[in-house]
């Protein structure tokens, strides 16, 4: 029993099946991510004023994620031109970029994250604050570098300031409260750590499908080219979502 | 809709986005707190947005020479 | 091009190409449309019957609040423990209960039975298909529903038992409960939504790509477009509650504050929180996913009336195209009213304003629908078999249902009803005599194409007047009692607000409409009774009913009757033709009243 149009198109729709299937998929994930950026305008619009932070995220870093990401995009493409060609050693190559650029992103996205989940905000018993990048730890003190601050207003905006690095040592008997940058830390971080989480792990979703067409997966192009193509071209229209997702959380996280 | 179309709409929202990061960098500069850095991203963002657009045109112009995609 | 043929096994219809599959292949890992479509339905008849169950303690408790649950009672003391001490159900089982109840009838039975079952089973032989069109994916679709239900079975055995903030888990109630079991709710919803986003992935491409040559979309079965549409509802609004479910989860488990707002007191302390956020967003999420499901639950219900009653009245469905626009205009207008679930909330009047205005507007196309599907009976010689029945009965119950929702949509009558029994009993009508009687109705039509028997008429006609008498019995009181102002969720059933406990105090409930309550109860024991002919006619008729004597008993014209009888892994014999619409009954000039949409012209 075959199923009609899994390679060919249907000749009234013009489409196959898989690429009728993942428009649909796609459709429903621009309604999740839909949910969660029309989650992030309320919370952001309710924010009271000069609450929001600005500057907490590295731009270069950002900048430099968003022009992998779009790297890899014309590299996915270029990987199902050279199917479309009948180049398999072509293939072969573009798509093996693409996997290691995705895998590059994620790196940087995880430097990233480790730099958050390193930086603490404690509160002393005597009122001041002091926020920094954690360097040490005893049982009786903990070692910052970074500075004090008399409000926590302070912390909110960081654009333009230059990093501190003073090492600060916190007895630990002196601390009230000492609080890491994850995402219960405050709202912009709680929507920060779920909104790229949830991007990367549609990354390491279209990683694993990308190195499964690239390894086991190309078995198939010796005995169905034109289907493989249709594969590599599905997993691509993910990819270009993905990497459009990223696009739109660009400037909203790390920009404004 | 198929990859190339998709891919169109990719860099054209890629360009969108290089020339909003630029724009608003310089803007960022010309202020009286502007810092280095500013200009610095600013130019990057510029320069990126030209060059996303030179890729563009080039893709178009490809996509009419090869008839197979 | 007759498929007409004697009933003979399926094992005989076998095409030669497809090769023998052991046990598992074919019962259980089975990638064919149809065994998956049984194993939904079978797994959804049970999940529904175990939601009433829950309901039928519930009922005793809030008739008789306080006193042991006979017959069970000793068992909910023995597995559930201290929460059921002595068999009598504390207020923490009341609420899980009451919160599964509603999880339980709406996302693991009423939708995978309409959506999952009818729309596997019966969309690609409808269509002229031999199978969905990703078979892999719909073996998985089903698999991770039944992960979804396991784990939410489970957690009624975790410590502190299953959620209890309700089916709408508004937060900060969800989040501030200090058990795990809306942890496990939020998991096992993220299996279901991922299950029927898959699912409806599936069911759209395969509408879309694999109808039969010369099946053009206007001669398409009703009940096509009706699934068509509940599943672009379910492809578009589940994702939402996907990505509020997600939230929420980081909420009980990383410590967010997505709907927690500053300032915001757990047993009178400040929670230890960041703040800042909106218990609204929840609200809205939730409700934005949650007024479409109201159409994935009645769609897929007016799809089966109107292949039921077309095939029953011998004559065309009227006005066709106008059914086929109001359930398109249903869906994409469900998309816009779901504030009308938050008129209570103080979001605004103007937004309230607008939201009114839409839940009028698709208020239209339903009554279109009903209207179209009433006149169809008109001049009709009507044949009184037991799914006509249940399709006759669906009209003025869905009426029901429909119009005593109007008083909920305008948000001045709603301040007074909101929240009372008065929504439970508008609400049941449209689910329970509605959507279930379809369901009901769909499964006495289809059987004999599924198994090959009949089941038993008499005993079917038992079970419907049994349903129809005590269904009203139940719901029909609550519409007083929500009048009265008696509230929904009260594990005690409104006790506290007695004129006996509060005397003197202006609203307080009165003796006779606690005493509906009780009523209530023997009713729903009597609907319980109802059943049992059901059962024990269905597993029966597998076994013992009469066999059918041809592929087409109720001699009927969409394709699904033109295959073998059951559908052989494949469905067709060859792959069928379609020369007309779908409803070509006592046309003029022909010796038969009915004319099959595979049958040539001429």
């Amino acid at each position: 029993m075959d199923i009609p149009y899994t390679v060919q198109p249907r000749p009234d729709t013009g489409v196959y099946n898989a690429k009728v299937g993942m428009w649909l998929f796609l459709a429903s994930e621009v309604m999740l991510f839909g949910g969660l950026f029309s989650a992030y305008i309320l919370l952001r619009v309710a924010a009271p004023e000069g609450t929001w932070p600005h500057g907490w995220l590295s731009i270069p870093l950002g900048t430099l994620n968003t022009l992998i990401l779009a790297l890899s995009a014309v590299t996915v493409l270029l990987a199902w031109a050279a199917c479309k060609a009948r180049m398999f050693d072509r293939y072969k190559f573009f798509q093996g970029i693409t996997l290691l650029l995705g895998v590059i992103f994620l790196g940087i996205k995880g430097y990233e994250y480790h730099d958050k989940l390193t930086h603490y905000t404690v509160v002393l018993k005597d009122g001041r604050i002091a926020d920094g990048h954690w360097v040490s730890a005893t049982p009786s003190e903990v070692v910052l570098k970074g500075e004090f601050v008399a409000e926590r207003s302070e912390l909110a905006d960081r654009r333009g300031r230059a990093k501190a690095h003073e090492e600060i040592r916190l007895a630990r008997d002196q601390v009230q409260k000492m609080q890491v940058y994850g995402p219960a830390y405050n709202t912009y971080l709680a929507l920060y750590f779920t909104m790229t989480g949830l991007h990367g792990l549609h990354v390491l979703g279209g990683l694993v499908v990308f190195a499964f067409l690239w390894g086991p997966g190309s078995r198939l192009w010796k005995t169905d080219p034109d289907r493989f193509t249709n594969r590599v071209e599905v997993a691509g229209l993910f990819w270009h979502f993905v990497d459009l997702v990223w696009i739109f959380l660009f400037p909203v996280l790390y920009l404004t | 809709m198929s990859l190339k179309a998709v891919h169109l709409v990719f860099v054209t929202a890629l360009s969108a986005l290089c020339a909003g990061l630029a724009v608003w960098k310089l803007v960022d500069f010309f202020r009286p707190t502007g810092q280095a850095g500013d200009l610095a991203l600013g130019v990057v963002g510029l320069l990126c947005a030209a060059g996303v657009v030179v890729y563009g045109r080039y893709f178009l112009k490809k996509l009419k020479s090869v008839g197979y995609l | 091009m007759q498929a007409t043929s004697p009933a003979i096994p399926a094992s005989t219809h076998h095409p030669a190409h497809h090769p023998e599959t052991g046990f598992w292949r074919t019962y259980i890992f089975s990638t064919d449309h149809k065994v998956i479509g049984i194993q939904y339905g079978i797994t959804a008849l049970c999940f529904l019957f175990f939601g009433f169950l829950l309901m039928l303690m519930m009922r005793w408790q809030i008739a008789h609040p306080g006193e042991p649950v006979p017959i069970v009672g000793p068992l909910l003391a023995a597995v559930l423990g201290d929460v059921a001490a002595r068999g009598v159900m504390s207020p923490d089982l009341y609420n899980s209960f009451g919160a599964m109840h509603g999880t339980i009838m709406v996302f693991l039975g009423v939708v995978p039975l309409a959506v999952g079952a009818y729309g596997n089973y019966l969309v690609p032989l409808q269509i002229g298909a031999n199978d969905m069109a990703f078979p892999r994916l719909n073996m998985m679709s089903y698999q991770l529903y039944f992960l979804g239900g396991i784990v939410m079975l489970t957690s009624f055995f975790i410590p502190g038992g299953a959620a209890q903030a309700g089916w709408t888990s508004y937060s900060p109630l969800a989040t501030a409960i200090p058990t795990d079991g809306q942890t496990f709710w939020l998991i096992g919803m993220v299996f279901l939504i991922t299950s029927s986003l898959l699912g409806s992935v599936n069911l759209i491409t395969t509408i879309i790509q694999l109808r039969a040559p010369g099946l053009t979309w206007m001669r398409l079965p009703f009940f096509v477009w009706a699934q068509f549409t509940a599943s672009f509802l379910l492809l578009l609004a589940f994702p939402p509650l996907e990505t509020a479910g997600i939230l929420q989860l980081m909420d009980k488990l990383a410590g967010t504050s997505f709907f927690l707002p500053t300032g915001l007191a757990i047993g009178g302390k400040l929670a230890d929180i960041s703040g800042g956020g909106s218990p609204l967003l929840w609200q809205h999420l939730f409700w934005f996913l949650a007024h479409p499901e109201v159409y994935v639950l009645i769609l897929p219900a007016m799809g089966i009336i109107g292949e039921i009653i077309a095939n029953n009245t011998r004559k065309p469905l009227w006005g066709y195209k106008s059914l086929v626009f109001s359930v398109l205009m249903i869906g994409f207008i469900s998309f816009l009213v779901w504030a009308h679930h938050m008129y209570l909330t103080g979001m605004g009047t103007r937004i309230s304003a607008f939201f009114q205005t839409t839940t009028m507007i698709i208020s239209i196309p339903s009554v279109i629908i009903l209207t179209a599907l009433l006149i169809s009976l008109w001049g009709g010689s009507i044949r009184f078999n037991t799914p006509m029945l249940f399709a006759l009965a669906f009209l003025p119950m869905f009426g029901i249902g429909g119009l005593t929702g109007l008083p909920l949509g305008f948000s001045a009558s709603d301040i007074h009803l909101h929240d009372t029994y008065y929504v439970i009993g508008h609400f049941h009508y449209v689910v329970a005599p509605g959507t279930i009687f379809a369901l009901f109705a769909g499964i006495y039509y289809w059987f004999p194409k599924i198994t090959g028997r009949r089941m038993n008429e008499y005993w079917g006609k038992v079970h419907f007047w049994g349903s129809l008498l005590f269904m009203n019995l139940i719901f029909m009181p609550m519409f007083v009692q929500g009048l009265a102002g008696m509230l929904r969720r009260m594990s005690d059933g409104g006790l506290q607000y007695s004129a006996a406990k509060v005397p003197g105090v202006a609203g307080a409930l009165s003796g006779p409409i606690l005493g509906l309550n009780n009523f209530i109860l023997w009713a729903a024991a009597g609907l319980a009774i109802a059943q049992i002919p059901f059962i024990i006619n269905f597993f029966w008729s597998i076994a013992k009913g009469q066999p059918v004597r041809s592929d087409n008993p109720w001699e009927a014209t969409t394709l699904e009757w033109q295959t073998p009888t059951p559908p052989p892994h494949g469905n067709f014999l060859k792959p069928p033709q379609v020369y007309r619409g779908p409803y070509e009954y006592s046309l003029p000039g022909y010796d038969k009243d009915y004319v099959p949409q595979n049958q040539p012209p001429g």
